[in-house]
């Protein structure tokens, strides 16, 4: 009765790459011309810094102080110790990847930042022979981890403790153990900087999320005295910038616990302030997600007669966080961005290192410097990061549908 | 608990207080400010101890103390010799100038990327995102000194060889400097005008609005106020310059060895000023200099990563400014020996100085160097011979007009300066010149003979910019400081900004655009009239407190070197050791800022909410 009528292909002219320019590209004459405005810019624009970057830029300074960049002024002999804490982290990320690999956004991540680790492990194998070994175990250990965890997937439940332990102990395996000599020997904190301290300062984010979670449930507390300190203390802390918080840290810091200014390491003040910082805006980010709580749950948890504590802690909590990691990932990134502001209190993160490197004499011997490279190097690592988190962030946007919902 | 209370309320059993819920609040409470309390108290004594120890100040007495903290930019006036509290004030108007301007350049240019990233046209709205998403993801602390390198290294290092924009534009590496106009005599006189101006577009702008409410047509609105607005301040300042005059008394100073004047008014009859006398802002003067002479010497420069050799620059003169003007070598039979020649980068202020080996009358590559040893020709006398140097000055906010170095024609053959003594000023106008030659031997001097006139102004004064010696003066002036934070400032907002202004109009339901153009209303009304409305509502609070991030941002200002409140509280900080009350001002000024940021935010949000019935 029916005859189906096979499917005629496009009318010529709506299919096809030509069709696609037309569209795109085409599809007025005033687009026409925007697009030959636009890409003549872009050509321009791209062509200028690929023939600086080729012809004019002096890349060897760079290529030179790597390990400044990576690790600032970290005794060299003892580079195997931040190596090692890498291997690890590394080892707990592949573990975690791999025992939850049905988790697309967390396995993307990880072959991002693995890739990065290999990436450098094999430059480092190939060029650096005082840290081929450990960078060869470093570059190796994540898809070990990775193997580890799809082949036991049980190791999931330990993870967290796992994790939670490698932050002190990688603290202490950077610090040392006996003055003196030696392998275990204390590297003072005024050596540590570089890329090293950046991330060092960024996981100052970890101690935040506790904190800014205690906040925002008392900011939301019927007692009075308890809403009204934490209402103050996010509103102050939030109002003013953080680097002026950074400052006052190096002054006041000192004065407050009475202490003279040598006995608080500038890391110190800074991990304290980042993380105070951080945690008044997580609270904030909490606040969102408690409060797309419906009123609902909480009634129907009283109902089943669950305490106050219980009902926060097993219904009301994990419905918040789940509902504003997104958000928590965005404020990851603007606290790995902001890591750049600690050299208000004189510590020389990636940042700050390139300032060290451009007032070196070989660096004043080249014509004009070497600035521009130097900043440009930064950024790409930096973006590299960055713009990953900010992937990861709109993936899990995504999955929770908080843009739809 | 709940459960228990009507029972316990029956048996008149009373619940013990280790289960009472309002008891344990207010234990909790308790317990909670007497920890509060006693660290309070702790980290009081701490810092009282700590201070006392120190000697530090406490109190805020040292803000009358003079700062001596020189500061490039500054919106008042200023000298190092000023008490703190000014150089306060200056680092928080330095801090609005960035953020307002900041502002208003990172709303506009964000929106334009944020309506870019939904454009038909595919290259279009990838650059937007690119740039997008690269800027945002780079921390501004790397965006500010990239672009302070980044501006400041294309650009020529002396003042005296700035790159010349179209509109009378300077740019060197102190800075930005183009012509800008401030207010004259009669500005108090065209003042009232621009009131009724702003009250007659209001009053026009309700007007219209009403009748466009009412109006079956569409009716534009803006036209009539605008109208209104530009009519009567025209209108007004035709009228009060018919009365442009010279500030009553007033009277120039004029150094000819100084090279500089001042414009004040001659309260007390000295003919000089004398510290009662107050000056004239913004005096219009005429400059003329009968003849004198400029001497300079070669350089070997390095510019803008570019080897300079044999380069020599004069203070800026322009050819039209000077009747005749001549540049010979000072040492003329040694130079011809050499056989050096002029070439002229901008007659007759900048050049090099060359050997014409292949003959052609021309700078030829390689011809500014010494072929044997590669050097350039470095430490060649050069003089400048100018006759009727004329120049129009707006005299600055000090009332200081300031004119190149002149001296006597004659100078530099003698190699030695002339005694040179000023005559008496006449009211009004001024002539000097020296008149009294103390050596014989500068008997040939020809005076210098600079005349300083000073003319009506009108409302506004146009200043121009000009480089008397190795400043800019008159007009305005950014420092590269200001430009390099104020770019990287707006560009790192405009990213984030552009975002937001992209999620709002794709928040606007589809719906309404189909029904709008379903009732037959062009792009450009389907846009203004159905989706910028409904978009503006979802972006302006994200805006606002993007704004707000903006300002807070400039606090990073010590990494461009530009004295915003931040770098001056800190230099403060760190030369009184006032660090406690210097705190508290800080946090105070910055939570002042969020705070008027948040209230726009509600007034705003209480303006755009739908009203919802």
């Amino acid at each position: 009765m029916f005859q189906v009528i096979p499917p005629r292909p496009a009318p010529a002219g709506a299919a096809g790459a030509a069709a696609w320019v037309r569209r795109n590209l085409f599809s007025t004459p005033v687009n026409g011309l925007v697009t030959l405005a636009t890409g003549g810019l872009l050509l321009w624009a791209v062509g200028s810094l690929v023939t600086w970057s080729l012809f004019d830029a002096s890349w060897g300074q760079v290529w030179a102080n790597l390990k400044l960049l990576a690790v600032f002024r970290y005794p060299a002999d003892l580079l195997w110790r931040p190596l090692t804490v890498l291997a690890v982290v590394m080892l707990l990320l592949g573990a975690t990847a791999g025992a939850a690999r049905q988790d697309e956004i967390l396995r993307g991540a990880f072959w991002w930042v693995s890739g990065f680790v290999a990436l450098v492990a094999l430059v480092a194998v190939l060029a650096w022979s005082s840290v081929r070994v450990p960078w060869a175990i470093a570059g190796a250990a994540p898809f070990l981890g990775y193997l580890l965890g799809r082949a036991r997937p049980e190791v999931l439940r330990a993870l967290p403790w796992a994790w939670a332990l490698s932050l002190p102990l990688g603290f202490f395996l950077l610090y040392g153990v006996v003055p003196g000599s030696g392998l275990l020997r204390i590297a003072p904190a005024r050596e540590w900087g570089g890329f090293m301290l950046t991330l060092i300062l960024f996981s100052a984010i970890v101690p935040s999320f506790p904190l800014g979670i205690a906040l925002a449930l008392g900011r939301r507390s019927r007692l009075p005295a308890i809403k009204l300190f934490c209402i103050g203390f996010i509103e102050v802390v939030r109002g003013a910038p953080l680097i002026m918080w950074l400052f006052m840290a190096s002054l006041l810091l000192p004065l407050f616990l009475n202490t003279d200014p040598n006995n608080l390491p500038a890391i110190a003040r800074a991990y304290v302030m980042i993380t105070l910082f951080s945690a008044a805006y997580m609270a904030e980010n909490v606040r969102g997600g408690l409060q797309s709580v419906r009123r609902g749950q909480t009634e129907a948890a009283r109902a089943l007669g669950l305490s106050g504590w219980q009902t926060t802690r097993l219904i009301v909590l994990p419905q918040a966080l789940r509902a504003v990691i997104p958000a928590i990932v965005g404020q990851a990134i603007g606290v790995f961005k902001d890591t750049s502001l600690v050299f208000v209190v004189g510590l020389t993160d990636f940042y700050r290192v390139t300032e060290t490197i451009a007032t070196q004499p070989e660096s004043l011997l080249i014509t004009g410097g070497v600035k521009l490279e130097l900043y440009l190097f930064i950024s790409v690592v930096y973006f590299f990061f960055s713009y990953r988190m900010s992937v990861a962030s709109r993936q899990l946007e995504k999955r929770l549908g908080v843009g739809t919902r | 608990m709940s459960s228990a209370r009507p029972a316990a309320a029956a048996t008149g059993e009373r619940i013990p207080i280790w289960r009472n819920v309002k008891a344990i609040g207010v234990i909790t409470q308790v317990v909670f400010v007497a920890v509060l309390v006693f660290a309070a108290v702790g980290l009081t004594v701490n810092v009282t101890t700590a201070l006392s120890k120190a000697n530090l100040p406490a109190d805020f007495r040292w803000l009358g103390v003079r700062a001596g903290i020189p500061i490039a930019e500054t919106p008042i006036r200023y000298t190092t010799n000023d008490p703190y509290w000014r150089a306060i004030v200056i680092g928080l108007l330095n801090t609005l100038k960035v953020a307002l301007v900041g502002v208003a350049l990172a709303s506009v240019i964000g929106v334009g990327v944020g309506v870019m990233r939904l454009s038909a046209n595919f290259l279009v709205r990838t650059v937007a995102t690119v740039y997008i998403e690269l800027l945002r993801n780079i921390p501004l602390a790397v965006q500010i000194v990239f672009w302070y390198t980044a501006v400041l290294l294309p650009v020529p290092p002396r003042v005296n060889n700035p790159i010349e924009l179209p509109g009378g534009v300077l740019l060197s590496n102190v800075g930005l400097a183009f012509g800008f106009p401030y207010p004259g005599e009669r500005f108090g006189a065209w003042l009232p005008w621009v009131a009724v101006g702003v009250v007659a577009a209001v009053v026009g702008y309700l007007w219209r609005a009403r009748a466009a409410r009412a109006s079956e047509q569409p009716l534009r609105v803006w036209p009539v106020p605008v109208a209104l607005f530009v009519g009567l301040t025209a209108v007004g300042y035709v009228i009060a310059a018919l009365g442009s005059t010279v500030r009553e008394g007033a009277h120039v100073d004029f150094n000819v060895e100084r090279a500089r004047g001042t414009v004040f008014v001659d309260l007390d009859g000295t003919g000089r000023r004398s510290p009662g006398d107050p000056v004239v802002p913004f005096a219009s003067t005429f400059v003329r200099v009968e003849a004198g002479e400029l001497r300079t010497a070669t350089q070997n420069l390095t510019e803008s990563r570019r080897e300079v050799p044999s380069t020599f620059r004069f203070p800026r003169i322009l050819e039209r400014e000077v009747e005749r003007v001549e540049v010979t070598f000072v040492d003329a039979e040694a130079a011809a020996a050499a056989g050096f020649r002029l070439h002229f980068d901008a007659f007759p202020s900048r050049g090099v100085i060359y050997v014409d080996r292949d003959g052609d009358g021309v700078l030829g590559p390689g011809e500014d160097v010494d072929p044997e040893t590669g050097a350039g020709f470095g430490g060649v006398e050069l003089v400048m011979t100018v006759r009727g140097f004329e120049r129009a000055i707006v005299a600055d906010r000090d009332g200081q007009v300031r004119i190149p170095g002149f001296v006597p024609v004659g100078t530099a053959a003698l190699g030695q300066d002339a005694a040179v003594t000023p005559a008496t000023p006449t009211r009004g106008m001024s002539v000097f010149g020296p008149v009294g030659v103390a050596d014989a031997s500068a008997a040939a001097l020809e005076p210098v003979g600079a005349v300083v006139e000073l003319r009506p102004t009108g409302p506004l004064v146009w200043s121009r910019v000009h480089l008397p010696v190795s400043g800019y003066e008159g007009g305005m002036r950014l420092t590269v400081n200001y430009l390099a934070l104020l770019f990287a400032l707006v560009i790192y907002t405009s990213a984030f900004i552009g975002e937001i202004v992209r999620g709002g109009i794709q928040a606007v339901a589809m719906g309404q655009r189909e029904a709008a153009m379903a009732l037959g209303l062009s792009d450009r009304q389907v846009f203004s009239l159905v989706v910028f409305p409904q978009a503006l509502r979802i972006v302006l609070p994200p805006m606002i407190s993007q704004f707000l991030n903006l300002t807070k941002n400039t606090s990073l200002a010590p990494l461009a070197a530009y004295g915003e409140l931040f770098v001056i509280a800190t230099i403060a900080a760190n030369q009184t050791g006032a660090s406690v009350p210097i705190a508290l001002m800080l946090i105070g000024s910055y939570l002042t800022i969020s705070l008027l940021f948040a209230l726009v935010l509600n007034v705003v949000n209480d303006r755009l909410a739908l009203v919802e019935r």
